[in-house]
C-alpha cells in the first residue's frame, strides 16, 4: 500500500469512529448540546477526500440520519449537511491546505455555516433567535470542534502528514 | 496537506457536479415530502442505521430503572436508606417509580407505563421517544402524563414505540379549564427568548373573569385529545390583554418535561374523564378545600 492510499485508509477509519461516536454520545448516552458535533467534524474531513458528489450523497445521508430523530423540522439537518458537504468538496479546489491553522479554521468555518444553514432551513415557528442558536450557540460550538480538530490532528501526527 | 488524487476527466467532473445539484434538491425537497414519507423515512432509519444507538439509550434507561425496581426496594428499603439519601437523583427517580405505580393503581391497566428517552440530536428538542406502542394499544394523540401530571402527547406510534411531543412543542395546545371549571380556554406553549424562558399560556378567557394566581388549570377534554381532568398548571400572572373581551395567562407547568423518565401513556379506550386520578395537593389545592364545611 503506498502512502497516499494509508493515508486515505486512515482519515476514512477516522472519519467513521467519528460518525459513530457522535451518535453514542448524542443518541446512545443523550447528552445533547454538551457532545460535540463530531458527525460535522467527520464530514468535513470527508467531503475534502472525495468528489463533489460523493460528498453531498454523503452529507445528505448524515443529515437523514439526524433528520431522523427530529420530529420537528425534518429536512433542516438534510440541507445543512449536504450544503456543508458540497462547500468542504469545493474548499479542495480552492485550498491546498497545508498550514497548520487551516484544519482548524476549515473547521469552525464549516461547523458554522452548518449552523447557519441549519437555523435558516428549520422555520421560523421552531428556530431558535438568530443570536442564541447561531451566534452564541453556533460559535461556542464551531469552537469546540475546532479545538477537538485541532487535537486529532496532533494526535494523529501532524494532518495530512501521515 | 498533501496532495490529492488525480485531477477528475472532464466529463466525470460534470457527472459529479450534475449528481451534487441532484443531491441538494432532494436535500431542500426533503422538508417539503408529506409527513407520512418522512415518518416513513424516519422510521427506516431508526429501525436500520440508528437502531444501536437507541438501543443503547434504552439499555441505559432500562439499567436506571431496575436499579430502582420498586419490589427490591420494597424489600431492603429500610437498610439502604441512608445510602440512598446520598444518591439524590436515584431517590428522586424512585419516589417518581413510586408515584407512578400509585397513579397506575387508581388508573387502571389503560394507562400504559413507558420509559422516556430523550434523542438529544438538533431540531429533536420538544420531543421524546416513549417504549410503548400500538402494540400496546397507543395511538397518535393518546395523552402523556407523569404522576405530577400531563407531560405532552403521541405524535408518532409505532410498533413498539412512540414518537411524542411535550409542552414546549408548538402544537402542544390543549383545551384547559379552571380546576372550579368557572372558565375554560386553550393552553399553548410561547417560545421565550431561550428554551429556559418557554412559557405555558392559558389564552382565550374572558376578560371580566376574576382568575387568582395558584388556580389549578385542567385539561377541560373538548376536542377529544385529552381526557378530562389532567393536571397542566397553576396559574402565574396575566400574560396579556386583548381589548376588553380576552385575557391569556402565564402558567407554571406543573410537569417538569426534562425530569420525566417514567410516564403512563393513556392506550386507545381509556376514557374521557381523569378526574380523580391527581390528588389535591398534586393540583395545588389544599386537600381540606374539598371538603364540605
Amino acid at each position: 500500500m503506498n502512502e497516499l492510499d494509508f493515508r486515505s485508509v486512515v482519515v476514512w477509519i477516522v472519519v467513521v469512529v467519528l460518525f459513530v461516536v457522535h451518535f453514542v454520545l448524542h443518541i446512545g448516552l443523550s447528552y445533547g448540546r454538551g457532545a460535540p458535533d463530531l458527525l460535522t467534524l467527520g464530514l468535513l474531513i470527508a467531503a475534502r477526500e472525495t468528489s463533489l458528489g460523493r460528498a453531498a450523497v454523503l452529507g445528505l445521508f448524515t443529515g437523514l440520519l439526524e433528520d431522523a430523530m427530529s420530529v420537528l423540522a425534518f429536512g433542516a439537518n438534510s440541507i445543512a449537511m449536504t450544503i456543508v458537504a458540497v462547500g468542504g468538496a469545493i474548499t479542495q479546489d480552492l485550498f491546498v491546505g497545508d498550514s497548520k491553522y487551516f484544519l482548524p479554521a476549515y473547521v469552525f468555518a464549516g461547523k458554522w455555516v452548518r449552523d447557519l444553514a441549519h437555523w435558516v432551513s428549520v422555520g421560523s415557528e421552531v428556530r431558535q433567535p438568530f443570536v442564541e442558536q447561531v451566534v452564541v450557540q453556533g460559535t461556542i460550538g464551531s469552537l469546540y470542534i475546532a479545538a477537538i480538530a485541532l487535537l486529532m490532528s496532533r494526535v494523529l501526527g501532524a494532518w495530512g502528514e501521515v | 496537506m498533501p496532495t490529492y488524487g488525480n485531477e477528475p476527466e472532464s466529463g466525470g467532473r460534470g457527472r459529479d457536479v450534475a449528481l451534487a445539484g441532484v443531491i441538494l434538491l432532494f436535500a431542500l425537497g426533503a422538508a417539503y415530502l408529506p409527513p407520512t414519507t418522512q415518518e416513513r423515512i424516519s422510521a427506516a432509519l431508526q429501525v436500520s442505521a440508528l437502531r444501536p444507538f437507541i438501543g443503547m439509550q434504552s439499555l441505559l434507561t432500562d439499567a436506571g430503572a431496575r436499579r430502582v425496581r420498586v419490589d427490591a426496594l420494597q424489600a431492603t428499603v429500610d437498610s439502604l436508606s441512608s445510602a440512598m439519601s446520598t444518591h439524590q437523583s436515584v431517590a428522586d427517580e424512585n419516589r417518581t417509580l413510586r408515584a407512578l405505580l400509585g397513579l397506575r393503581e387508581r388508573a387502571g391497566p389503560m394507562y400504559r407505563p413507558a420509559t422516556v428517552n430523550r434523542p438529544g440530536t438538533p431540531g429533536s428538542e420538544s420531543t421524546f421517544l416513549v417504549s410503548v406502542g400500538t402494540r400496546d394499544g397507543v395511538r397518535a394523540g393518546a395523552p402523556v402524563v407523569s404522576p405530577e401530571g400531563l407531560v405532552g402527547v403521541i405524535r408518532e406510534a409505532r410498533i413498539s414505540n412512540s414518537v411524542g411531543i411535550d409542552w414546549t412543542h408548538p402544537d402542544f395546545r390543549p383545551s384547559a379549564m379552571l380546576a372550579d371549571g368557572s372558565a375554560y380556554g386553550l393552553v399553548e406553549s410561547r417560545r421565550g427568548a431561550f428554551r429556559e424562558e418557554d412559557r405555558l399560556v392559558l389564552n382565550g378567557i374572558p376578560y371580566h373573569e376574576e382568575v387568582d394566581s395558584g388556580q389549578a388549570v385542567l385539561t377541560s377534554g373538548f376536542g377529544g385529545i385529552f381526557p378530562r381532568g389532567i393536571p397542566i398548571g397553576t396559574v402565574l400572572s396575566v400574560a396579556e390583554e386583548e381589548g376588553t373581551w380576552r385575557k391569556a395567562y402565564f402558567l407554571r407547568p406543573i410537569a417538569e418535561p426534562a425530569g420525566a423518565t417514567h410516564v403512563l401513556v393513556l392506550a386507545s379506550g381509556a376514557g374521557d374523564d381523569a378526574s380523580g386520578l391527581w390528588e389535591p395537593d398534586t393540583l395545588g389545592v389544599p386537600p381540606e378545600a374539598d371538603e364540605e364545611p
